[in-house]
């Protein structure tokens, strides 16, 4: 079956490679194909690029360039920043805060390190998806080391309040506890919102690539000057030995090259995707009954929005979509692989119905007018077939029918 | 698809690990099954299971359909993932409760 039309609404998952970054990069892939760490001609200009590209991604954030260590992406970001500063922080105590809304990488990361004794605190969020200052606030303890919030939730798109809890953070430093550091997986918000280190007060930041418009595999882990880290990947001297590996120059010109469009196109990006997304909820809410909205909506990335339908399972609806040309995706547990659905959805406090039917559209910056209409067109009609195959949403039709029938008696 | 206003035979089963649901609803006359519709929650291989079981099954001898094995479910629709098997399984269940439920004097 082939569908009419393509619609890529699953930016937040991955995005296209844009022709400008590919054109910078393609050139590190054939003829400027030196090894960065070597001395000769090919090796500057290869060694000359990805400094051009730190500076890029640094300047991004607000970072020195020094401060970022390149890597293979956002999962390693967050394996070596919470791995790497609970090792090499270890004397000063075992504690770990962090949320219940974190990415798998930052999750798992931590279950890791509780495994081999830590103690983890996973601060809830309440039903708009947000953590609270008061609460992080309440879980420091003296041999707590790290607090790691994300700047940005990948599946609802709530900006968590991480600048409060940088300068929550920096009191705690003022009053002599200076052993207590903050990370931040800030995947999903570089390149969609302005992200600035200083602003954040934040100690370790990871970013990754392919979330704007560069090619997968490549990403970074900021390192604030004097935070120490313990390696986890040892070899060679690459990234002032703080990861060891031949440098991926390509990749990295491309994130480089993805940065400086992201800076410099960042309002234009941030305006365009609310236009799209708020015209397409809008669209939804006239269409389709039945749905609850994920995620605080005044606080929210501008591109991203979870919905919840009621009575159908997400992966249904997801299929039924892709039939029609629309890509999208869901913390159904049927697609994740897992038994259980979405924990960031039950984190808001929804039941497993909710949780099952919820669905991510994520906006990006090729996104058009004509791609939100054809979603309106389809999206209503999918989610009523699936409803009427739905045995929750028939018992549901037949309560209300009642109740309608007992208020006419009455 | 859909639901069966005169069905004599009816059984909605939920597979308890993972929440889909399915309702098998017969219309039998004479040890034969004349009508089966059915309504489905779940991934697609739920919905696709409880399809091709309705149209597997109209026109089946009770006794018939007694026997259908998950493994022919499967079968019909060219094979499933073996992460999704419980999709077939759930399909039997609801069948053999649905038949198990059977009241021929109703219909």
């Amino acid at each position: 079956m082939t569908a009419a039309r393509r619609v890529y609404l699953d930016n937040s998952a991955t995005t296209p490679v844009d022709p400008r970054v590919l054109s910078a990069m393609l050139p590190f892939l054939t003829e400027k194909f030196g090894n960065a760490s070597s001395v000769h001609f090919f090796g500057q200009e290869a060694r000359a690029a990805v400094d051009r590209a730190r500076r890029e991604i640094a300047s991004l954030i607000s970072a020195k360039p020094n401060e970022i260590v390149l890597l293979s992406g956002g999962t390693e970001a967050n394996n070596l920043a919470v791995r790497g500063l609970c090792e090499s922080a270890e004397a000063h105590g075992r504690h770990i805060i962090t949320t219940e809304i974190e990415r798998p990488s930052t999750r798992g990361i931590c279950e890791a390190m509780e495994k081999r004794g830590w103690e983890i605190t996973r601060l809830p969020v309440y039903d708009d998806g947000i953590v609270r200052v008061e609460d992080v606030r309440n879980a420091i303890r003296t041999d707590t080391v790290l607090i790691s919030v994300m700047l940005a939730n990948n599946e609802i798109g709530t900006i968590q309040p991480v600048e409060e809890i940088g300068a929550l953070v920096r009191d705690e430093r003022e009053s002599g506890n200076s052993h207590l550091w903050l990370h931040t997986d800030a995947v999903q918000a570089a390149g969609r919102i302005p992200v600035n280190v200083e602003a954040l007060s934040c100690d370790l930041l990871s970013l990754s690539a392919h979330k704007i418009y560069a090619p997968k595999g490549v990403g970074a882990l900021y390192i604030r000057r004097g935070v120490r880290i313990l390696p986890q990947t040892v070899g060679g001297h690459q990234e002032r030995e703080r990861r060891a590996g031949t440098e991926s120059v390509a990749s990295e010109v491309a994130f480089g090259e993805a940065a400086r469009l992201a800076r410099l196109e960042m309002q234009e990006r941030i305006e365009h995707t609310r236009k799209l997304r708020d015209r397409f909820e809008s669209g939804v809410v006239e269409r389709i009954g039945d749905i609850v909205f994920n995620g605080e909506r005044d606080k929210r990335l501008p591109h991203l929005s979870n919905i919840s339908f009621r009575f159908i399972e997400g992966e249904g609806l997801l299929i039924n979509l892709d039939l029609q040309g629309v890509a999208v995706s869901t913390g159904s547990a049927c697609s994740s692989g897992s038994l259980e659905p979405s924990p960031v959805i039950r984190a808001l406090g929804r039941n497993d119905e909710l949780a099952r039917g919820s669905i991510r559209f994520s906006f990006g910056k090729d996104n058009t007018d004509e791609d939100v209409d054809y979603v309106l067109e389809v999206l209503p009609r999918a989610v009523e077939n699936l409803r009427r195959l739905s045995p929750l949403y028939q018992k549901a039709m037949a309560e209300r029918a009642c109740a309608i029938e007992h208020v006419n008696v009455v | 698809m859909g639901e069966l206003s005169d069905a004599n035979a009816v059984a909605e089963e939920t597979n308890p690990v993972c929440g889909d649901r399915l309702r098998l609803m017969l219309r039998v006359s004479s040890g034969r099954i004349e009508a089966a519709r059915f309504l489905a929650y779940g991934c697609a291989p739920t919905i696709a299971c409880g399809s091709v079981l309705a149209e597997m099954i109209e026109g089946m001898n009770v006794e018939d359909a007694a026997r259908i094995t998950r493994q022919e479910i499967a079968g019909a629709l060219d094979g499933l993932p073996s992460r999704k098997q419980h999709a077939a399984a759930l399909a039997v269940e609801t069948l053999r409760a649905a038949l198990h439920n059977l009241n021929e004097a109703a219909g």
